[in-house]
């Protein structure tokens, strides 16, 4: 079934904030997932299609109120636990 | 397998709701569109996020489609990449 993150052409999300001379990162935490996430795509722990799968099975509330980097962290979190990787903290 | 569609063809794409990732997005499926061009050949995205060993592998075209046919509005077209097997052909009594 069409998931949350299938929001094209949806209306009432408000217009589009276009920030001029926009950073890649806004925070040091969002270039260390990114950098974790090229890191195990890389070394084969996970396929890049089964990580957008992956944030694409965040519960909705969930989904919709986190920020971009925070969906790639739940993923990236949820695929290391899931092959093992990682205890629980 | 060699492409099935050629630039200019008009095509549908198919009106699924996978259980799964794909990338179709919603908003073009069930509609008429028009191959721009074919861009190689891709493991399929819904194979590889399902963690299929051996995806299956097909041609992935560029497909434009006018804006107003999506949106209700709009004079500009809209392309989508697609997999072949998203789409099919829009036979001659336009169903």
């Amino acid at each position: 079934m069409s998931r949350v993150n299938d929001v094209g052409g949806q209306a009432g999300f408000g217009a589009l904030e276009i920030e001029a001379d926009e950073p890649a990162f806004h925070a040091d935490w969002e270039a260390r997932v990114f950098a974790l996430n090229s890191a195990l795509v890389r070394n084969g722990v996970y396929r890049l299609d089964e990580f957008r799968d992956t944030v694409e099975r965040m519960a909705p509330q969930e989904y919709l109120a986190a920020s971009y980097y925070e969906r790639w962290l739940y993923a990236i979190e949820k695929l290391v636990a899931e092959r093992g990787l990682l205890g629980d903290a | 397998m060699t492409p099935e569609f050629r630039a200019g063809e008009r095509v549908r794409v198919r009106a699924v709701d996978p259980v799964g990732h794909t990338r179709v997005p919603r908003y073009v499926r069930g509609h008429v569109g028009r191959i721009v061009e074919c861009q190689g050949r891709w493991a399929l995205a819904d194979d590889r996020a399902a963690g299929v060993a051996e995806p299956r592998v097909e041609p992935v075209y560029t497909v434009a489609f006018a804006a107003g046919d999506l949106w209700g509005a709009g004079g500009h077209e809209v392309t989508v990449d697609l997999w072949e097997s998203y789409i099919e052909r829009v036979r001659r009594d336009g169903s």
